[in-house]
């Protein structure tokens, strides 16, 4: 059994079908890439996975467990998926600490003391020990999406999923988060990340998914999907953002 | 009389009617909030029963008047059910629904102002509906509320005024008290005005200092 199994998910807003059967395993420890042009359901596909959308059919299991937004467990199987978003979304009104340990403690019933021992190791992790009691306001882009990554991972998730991580940094930040996910690759999680940073992908996935109007237009090795695309669209698209 | 002993004479009673005032005004808003953090809750549930409810419940409040909100509960309602209501638990019941309602759609607007990316990260991380709500939301809705929210308290506290035609005696009708045996509206009036205008003066300058503390930046 597959870490993610994805069977002929469809997702329609309205009228307007975003997914249109989709087919996907990602395996334990798999570092999986997700491309494609703005608008193909990037974002939607990674969100139906920890049912932030509910699809319109089809099934996704995380760990064998069906994801639907109506489960009663749906909130212990989400403790077990990690998510990074763009906007870094981290809660305005805590301390960076409270961020990172407000989840565990009323999740996982860990006691606090524990909790911000947890959280000082995480913080320390993505180089931001000394922030602790900082509110996110003070931080930078790049400082912000760290911390929501070390929230993410104190709940010790299986799977994390990251929708364009460095797409809302001012470029000079970008390496200091790719840094921190290229670490978490190493150290074995499981990922699934929608990125356009193409170098990245090189040289992190182990298989890289190309969405084209909410299909996996493409699938394939890093090699094969930047040095030898057969999809004419794949070919495209990578010249057009490799050009950019 | 001079204006000095008239007000020797008369600042004992207007004391003792703001007192009541104020006492009248805080147990009514402290319902109040409760009230309208529950409907606002009603208001934006998935359950159409409830939402309805609360719109029902708005509406109500919105269009009539306060003053025939009082009479109703003090004298239309003990009427009905042959119960007896001291004319404060009335002016309460009064208050408390009628700001109530007013809160209940500053905080309805308060919660759907917060980004909808903070539920998304709350949820993701494996918080329920309830503690999202709670330690997410709700947090953040009531900052942005702070200047409404004071804007409706400091209505309440001058509405208990319409309070006094069910016979409270509260500040303004201290105040008609004391004309009627001195004839003199005039300083009388500015007494009453100037003790409701520095009560409301400094909880507006203490909700200025709280908004500054819980700014988020
Ligand atoms: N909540 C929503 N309601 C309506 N339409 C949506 C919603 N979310 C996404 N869409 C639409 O779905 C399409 C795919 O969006 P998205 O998954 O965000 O694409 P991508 O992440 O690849 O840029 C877009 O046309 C977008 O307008
Ligand atoms: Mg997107």
């Amino acid at each position: 059994m597959a870490k993610v199994e994805i069977r002929d998910l469809h997702k329609s807003f309205g009228d307007n079908e975003v997914l249109r059967g989709i087919n996907c395993n990602i395996e334990a420890g798999e570092v999986v890439c997700i491309i494609g042009p703005s608008g193909s359901g990037k974002s939607t596909f990674l969100r139906c996975i920890n049912c932030l959308e509910e699809p319109t059919s089809g099934t996704i299991t995380v760990d064998g467990h069906v994801m639907d937004a109506n489960s009663p467990d749906i909130d212990s199987y989400r403790e077990d998926i990690g998510m990074v978003f763009q906007q870094f979304n981290l809660f305005p009104h805590l301390s960076v600490m409270d961020n990172i340990t407000i989840a565990p403690t009323m999740r996982k019933k860990m006691d606090m003391a524990q909790a911000t021992e947890l959280g000082r190791k995480l913080l320390a992790s993505v180089g931001l020990e000394e922030k602790a009691d900082a509110f996110p306001r003070s931080l930078s882009g790049g400082q912000k999406q760290r911390v929501a990554i070390a929230r993410a991972l104190a709940m010790q998730p299986g799977l994390m999923l990251f929708d364009e991580p460095t797409s809302a940094l001012d470029p000079e930040m970008v390496g200091e988060v790719l840094d921190v996910m290229r670490h978490l690759a190493r150290d074995g999680m499981t990922m699934a990340i929608v990125t356009h940073e193409m170098g990245f992908a090189k040289s992190v996935a182990d298989r890289v998914l190309f969405i084209d109007e909410g299909i996996i237009a493409e699938e394939g090795t890093p090699d094969q999907i930047f040095s030898n695309p057969q999809n004419p669209r794949t070919k495209s698209f990578l010249d057009k953002v490799l050009e950019a | 009389m001079s204006f000095f002993e008239l007000l020797q004479e008369s600042l004992p009673l207007l004391l003792q009617g703001l007192g009541l005032t104020l006492w009248l005004a805080f147990i009514s808003l402290v319902i109040a909030m409760i009230l309208g953090i529950l409907a606002s809750l009603a208001g934006l549930s998935k359950h159409a029963p409830l939402r309805a409810l609360n719109s029902a419940f708005v509406a109500i409040i919105r269009g009539t008047p306060l003053l025939v909100q009082a009479y109703f509960i003090y004298f239309g309602i003990t009427g009905v059910l042959g119960i007896r209501m001291s004319a404060f638990t009335a002016g309460v019941i009064a208050l408390s629904l009628n700001a109530g309602g007013y809160l209940s759609e500053i905080f309805r607007g308060g919660i759907q102002a917060v980004d909808p990316g903070q539920n998304e990260a709350a949820r993701s991380l494996g918080l329920s509906r309830g503690q999202t709500m709670r330690r997410i939301i709700l947090p953040q809705a009531i900052r942005i509320c702070i200047p409404s929210v004071v804007n409706q308290w400091c209505i309440t506290i001058k509405d208990t005024s319409i309070i006094c035609v069910i016979g409270l005696a509260e500040l303004v009708r201290q105040g008609s008290q004391i004309i009627a045996r001195t004839y003199r509206p005039f300083e009388v009036w500015i007494m009453v005005g100037v003790l409701f205008f520095i009560v409301i003066w400094l909880l507006t300058l203490l909700a200025r200092i709280v908004e500054r503390k819980v700014s988020l930046g």
